[in-house]
């Protein structure tokens, strides 16, 4: 039987899925991932960790622990460093270290990935994990040209080139309300990381909310990275982290160039990255916009009946201030 | 006469008001919910029908509040809105240039910057309730003062105790510490208004721009203190409109007659009368998935065990909604 390596749903799942299942299928490794983000998955996850930790880990620590009883390894890769110069958040580093110290752990893959290790530490890391199934290192680097290749790909169908401003005629209709019209009005940004806002349990389902008011919504994932590290030289310094420096620079970019109407910023309580460039989100978006710009804290506790008055209250904003900027 | 009525149902207060044609306001109820929404709005429609010196045509309703969408379901609601959309407009209709509206109520409180006539920003509690209108009355009982005479107790007092107002807890270990050590209580009064306004000013409206005209409403600006507070940290002038304490209810009314003018419905008002039904909420736990929802659930009595199902809601998907059909999500 082909031995089954677990990809918890959560955190850099989210953003290296398509490469993890690419490389352990063509080595005839079957995944597995764990279901999506439940109340019985946080549970799980908020008895066994930590309670200083930030939510996704907590959520985190629920997929992990799941799969351990269904699959033969559970797949934690130890995200150091990505880009030369910059850092993951300590959460990563610390990763497949927490998981391993709650009681029976599951067996875990935990291959280092940190560029400042030559050239080809990448690679490396793949041969690593690779040799645990198989002794053809052919095969293995083929496994990982392959994961390169899906990553990439995956990366660029997320990306929308040349996103324009909404046409005016459209705007008309919402003064009868939104019935009948089909096309979206309103363009909403949501800054934040793609395991918070992608994940429809811990953000309350605010994507399909607002696509569900007719919204169109972007995300830093549909920025293209050339655009996003152009925007984020505005920053006063070179950002430390190279995730939230992604989030900062899309977020510059739907500013400077006018790309949405609004920005929702989505911090998972408490993380410290975000607390920080929530701060600079918020001031360029006042200074060089000013683009509306709202903030949603989400914690375990997370009530919806606040979300939902926020998120009606902020479209409302964006679709006054819309309506009688054009005149209408 | 025609007319248009707009209801807030908010955790502490219930509120009612009947505008004419012109906007204005015939008649409004301001009472306490005491936590059971349904009958606060149905014993609000029977008095606010009582007050009214010629009989009413309404052609719209609009409800907010946290209990909007059962109102909305109860009286037969042409607009469910959010509360912060309803208080900016009734700013913007009670004085038209305001710029900055303060709004704190029972257990919440807002901040809405406008600009134009056009909300451009805001921010409203999450959830600590600390600063807001429950902690006022808890404090004002501990201190054996009636509400209704805070505000002018803590007018009496020519400065303020330093009071923590961070928390709620603090601040009411401070305010015994004060009184212990022998703090006048009028100043201890005023202390409590300046600390709940730093808080409200320091976190709620941080970096907010709070620009004149400010109006500040809810049913915590009958305190004059309060206002006073406002005026000193802000070195600027707040005004109180005269329906301060309805103006959530006076902005869904405004809210259903732009839903109404703008579209060719008739209301679904169920009349001042609806008081007259029989309304049942129910929940239960839907076993469908790992998340298990609670569902709440609100029947009309009609005889049969179960009732007349009139809306379900509180699920994460759609599994169990059932929408009142009167009311334009617009």
């Amino acid at each position: 039987m082909a031995p089954t390596v677990g990809l918890p749903r959560a955190l850099l799942y989210y953003k290296y899925h398509a490469a993890w299942d690419a490389f352990f299928n063509h080595l005839g490794v079957e995944t597995v991932t764990s279901e999506n983000t439940s109340k019985k998955v946080l549970n799980i996850g908020l008895k066994a960790s930590d309670s200083e930790i930030c939510l996704p880990v907590k959520v985190f620590y629920g997929h992990a622990l799941d799969l351990g009883e269904k699959c033969d390894y559970v797949f934690i890769p130890r995200i150091v460093q990505v880009e030369k110069g910059s850092f993951t958040c300590p959460k990563f580093l610390g990763l497949p270290d927490m998981i391993r110290a709650v009681d029976n752990p599951p067996e875990i893959i935990s291959p280092t990935i940190d560029v400042r290790n030559g050239r080809h530490a990448i690679r490396d890391a793949a041969l690593e994990v690779g040799r645990m199934f198989t002794d053809d290192e052919a095969k293995i680097v083929k496994a990982y040209k392959l994961a390169m290749k899906a990553l990439r790909k995956h990366e660029k169908d997320l990306v929308k080139e040349n996103i324009e401003k909404t046409p005016i005629e459209k705007l008309k209709s919402l003064i009868g309300g939104n019935e009948g019209n089909k096309e979206p009005v309103l363009r909403i940004g949501i800054a934040g990381h793609a395991y918070n806002i992608e994940d429809p349990y811990i953000s309350l389902n605010l994507i399909q909310r607002l696509k569900d008011r007719g919204i169109e919504v972007v995300t830093p994932e549909n920025v293209p990275m050339k655009k996003i590290k152009k925007a984020a030289k505005d920053a006063p310094k070179d950002l430390f982290w190279n995730y939230e420096r992604d989030i900062l620079g899309a977020s510059y970019h739907w500013v400077k160039n006018k790309v949405v109407d609004g920005i929702i910023y989505v911090v998972a309580f408490p993380c410290g990255p975000d607390s920080t460039i929530q701060v600079f989100v918020e001031g360029y978006a006042k200074k060089e916009g000013p683009v509306p710009l709202m903030s949603i804290v989400i914690d375990e506790h997370s009530a919806e009946a606040g979300l939902v008055t926020r998120l009606e209250a902020f479209v409302d904003l964006l679709t006054e201030s819309k309506l009688s900027a054009q005149g209408v | 006469m025609d007319g248009y009525l707009g209801i807030d149902v908010g955790s502490v207060s219930t509120n009612l008001v009947v505008l004419d044609e012109n906007e204005e306001v015939v008649a409004k109820i301001y009472r306490r919910t005491q936590g059971k929404p349904i009958e606060a709005v149905q014993a609000g429609l029977t008095e606010l029908e009582d007050l009214l010196t010629e009989p009413v045509n309404v052609l719209g309703v609009g409800a907010t509040g946290s209990a909007r969408h059962l109102t909305g379901v109860v009286v037969g609601a042409d607009a469910v809105r959010n509360e912060i959309t309803a208080h900016a407009m009734a700013a913007r209709h009670a004085q038209p240039d305001v710029r900055t509206v303060l709004e704190i109520g029972g257990q919440d409180s807002k901040v809405i910057v406008l600009q134009d006539g056009i909300p451009i920003d805001f921010a409203m509690n999450t959830v600590c309730a600390a600063g807001t209108g429950s902690f006022l009355d808890h404090q004002s009982s501990r201190l054996g003062i009636p509400i209704e005479e805070f505000g002018g107790i803590a007018m009496t007092a020519e400065r303020g105790s330093q009071i923590a107002g961070r928390c709620g807890v603090f601040a009411e270990s401070d305010m015994i510490h004060k009184q212990q050590v022998g703090h006048p209580t009028n100043e201890i009064v005023y202390g409590l208004c300046q600390a709940l306004v730093r808080n409200y000013l320091n976190n709620l409206a941080k970096g907010k721009d709070i620009l004149a005209p400010i109006v500040f409403q809810g049913g915590v600006a009958a305190n004059e203190g309060m206002k006073r507070a406002f005026e000193e940290a802000l070195e600027q002038e707040v005004t109180i409109p005269e329906h301060f304490n309805v103006m959530g209810a006076i902005g869904s009314a405004l809210l259903a007659k732009r839903i109404m003018s703008r579209t060719d419905n008739t209301t679904h008002f169920k009349g001042f009368h609806s008081a007259d039904f029989e309304y049942k909420t129910s929940s239960f736990g839907c076993a469908a998935c790992a998340n298990s929802c609670e569902i709440i659930q609100i029947a009309q009595e009609d005889g049969s065990e179960k009732g007349d199902v009139l809306a379900r809601w509180g699920g994460r998907c759609d599994k169990w909604d059932l929408a009142p059909t009167s009311i334009t999500q617009a």
